[in-house]
């Protein structure tokens, strides 16, 4: 029964979609059949391809930042012996169980041109009412910013798990041989939490490949993104479903390949709630 | 002496962590400040104490009718979901089928799907069926999402629990069912609430989905989404924003406590 529901709802619309993609279905009525031309008109558009590239630049260095933040945050939590380790990791985690959009929402507060950061900044004389930093919201950098707030907690999670079932006795064994802590963290602790590492990435990196709603929210125009454009091309303006879906496609094709390259480091467990 | 940290590090660690933590917490407190704040727009300096607006969205029929209508979805939501992921879980930990992996891969393949591919898959499937969008169609696609997170927290469960217990209900003369009832069910009890409440927020919040195949319903994601985008309602929004983040970091902190409780009393 869970795998009716999930072929009728999930790989059938999947289905429609590759459908639309060569035009096999249309939006517009009239004859059409099978035919690469989206596809090729896709593959031929550089706008396409150079705002996918945009997007992997950004979610690379939000997903790789944050990865590198919430290490030494996991490795404070597993490592350093301290009791009340799992009081912290709630701590941290909580924030990403709470509503994703009021994150976002309270960003935008805080960056705005009549914003937290910079009515406080005139406040103080600091800068004056004529000149906010008005890079701040609607940019790139906001997108950014916001996500990596978003995501931070939940990248120590396998990080932590990682961490938390590595051998302390081959720390101690290396210490017995004489190495110093730098040392054994380079040859034993990183070595053995990379997997943790690499699902830490991997399941940052995949959702905010295809965000759309903070940059919709903090973007602005430099901050558009892939899915973005997916959105606008499903849209009321000028709607174009046949290339809405390739671009959602390819979409799929690539994170479907990621999944297998990063599924021997993947174990779902360390994603769920505890 | 510490092998994974020097004393030093440990400090600087503890430090950092501190830091991180604050920069998690501020915006979420600078809200709190604001939705207490008497002036229209969220700008310093402050300008007095109010409750006006948690006055104002208390009286505001669309918020409450946003809030309702997301509350029914995330209910059957996550009843569907449970139940769909008992089913899996236990078919999954107790039977030896072929193509098992397969199986299990599909069942958690939506975790890594783009929302907004599959908000715009579902879209064109009810197109294509002439099925009208609202409450049932978001129903559907947030089942969809929430089931793997649901096996995720039932299948270690199981995973623990010993299988000669069932086994010897059936030697007993137990139906199936009678077993499912007596022995599994109260053994997954705990995991069965988790799966729920994460079901439940996980649709509670979901606005990429919605936002394809909602029609013109609004769910509070989505009328939060639209608030967003008009700044004029922004201070009541600040309000809700608080009750509701207040609430959920309750209900998250409740549950976890719940849980440990209860697994240490069943000594697991």
């Amino acid at each position: 029964m869970p795998l009716a529901w999930l072929a009728v709802f999930f790989v059938l619309p999947i289905a429609i979609v590759a459908g639309y993609s060569f035009d096999v279905y249309s939006l517009f009525p009239g004859p059409h059949g099978f035919t690469l031309s989206a596809w090729r008109a896709v593959a031929g558009d550089h706008v396409y391809l150079r705002l996918f590239w945009k997007s992997v630049k950004m979610s690379v260095i939000v997903s790789a930042v944050i990865v590198v933040l919430a290490y030494p945050l996991a490795y404070y939590l597993a490592l350093s012996g301290t009791k009340r380790k799992y009081i912290l990791l709630l701590l941290l985690i909580a924030p990403f169980l709470t509503s994703y959009l009021l994150r976002v929402l309270a960003w935008k507060v805080i960056l705005g041109d009549q914003g937290v950061v910079n009515t406080f900044l005139f406040w103080t004389g600091l800068r004056s009412p004529d000149h906010p930093l008005s890079q701040l919201l609607y940019s790139k950098f906001a997108v950014m910013l916001v996500l990596g707030y978003i995501w931070l907690p939940f990248v120590a999670l396998p990080i932590f798990v990682s961490l938390e079932s590595l051998d302390r006795r081959l720390l101690e064994a290396a210490s017995d041989l004489g190495a110093s802590r730098l040392r054994s963290f380079w040859s034993i602790t990183l070595p053995l939490s990379l997997p943790g590492v690499l699902a830490a990435f991997f399941f940052v990196f995949v959702p905010t490949l295809g965000e759309f709603v903070t940059p919709s929210l903090v973007g602005g125009a430099t901050g558009y993104m892939y899915g973005n454009q997916i959105v606008d091309l499903f849209g009321t303006g000028f709607p174009d479903w046949e290339t809405g879906s390739v671009l959602a496609l390819f979409l799929i094709a690539v994170v479907a390949v990621l999944t297998v390259v990063f599924s021997r480091f993947l174990q779902p467990q360390q994603i769920a709630a505890d | 002496m510490d092998v994974a940290l020097s004393k030093h590090g440990a400090w600087v660690l503890r430090a950092f962590f501190t830091l991180v933590v604050l920069f998690l917490y501020a915006p979420i407190v600078i809200l709190l400040i604001f939705s207490f704040n008497s002036s229209e727009v969220p700008t310093f300096p402050l300008s007095g104490f109010t409750l006006h607006w948690y006055h104002e969205f208390l009286v505001n029929a669309d918020l409450r009718d946003a809030l309702k209508t997301s509350g029914i979805i995330a209910a059957v939501t996550s009843l569907g979901a449970v139940l769909l992921g008992v089913l899996s879980s236990i078919a999954l930990v107790r039977r030896r089928f072929r193509g098992r992996a397969v199986v299990s891969a599909l069942l958690l393949s939506p975790l890594v799907i783009p929302y907004v591919v599959f908000g715009i898959s579902l879209l064109l499937l009810f197109h294509q069926l002439g099925v009208p969008r609202g409450v049932p169609t978001v129903v559907v696609g947030h089942i969809v999402i929430s089931l793997p997170y649901t096996i995720l927290v039932l299948v270690p469960r199981l995973q623990q629990i010993d299988a000669t217990l069932e086994e010897a209900a059936y030697d007993l003369g137990a139906s199936r069912l009678r077993t499912f009832r007596s022995i599994t069910l109260p053994l997954i009890l705990p995991a069965i609430v988790s799966a729920f409440l994460i079901a439940f927020t996980t649709s509670f919040d979901e606005y990429a989905v919605a936002s394809f195949v909602v029609g013109t319903r609004a769910t509070f994601p989505i009328y939060l989404y639209s608030a967003l985008r008009f700044p004029s309602q922004l201070p009541q929004v600040i309000a809700v924003a608080v009750v509701v983040l207040v609430l959920s970091l309750t209900v998250i902190v409740a549950a976890e406590v719940g849980r440990r409780v209860v697994d240490r009393r069943v000594g697991a």
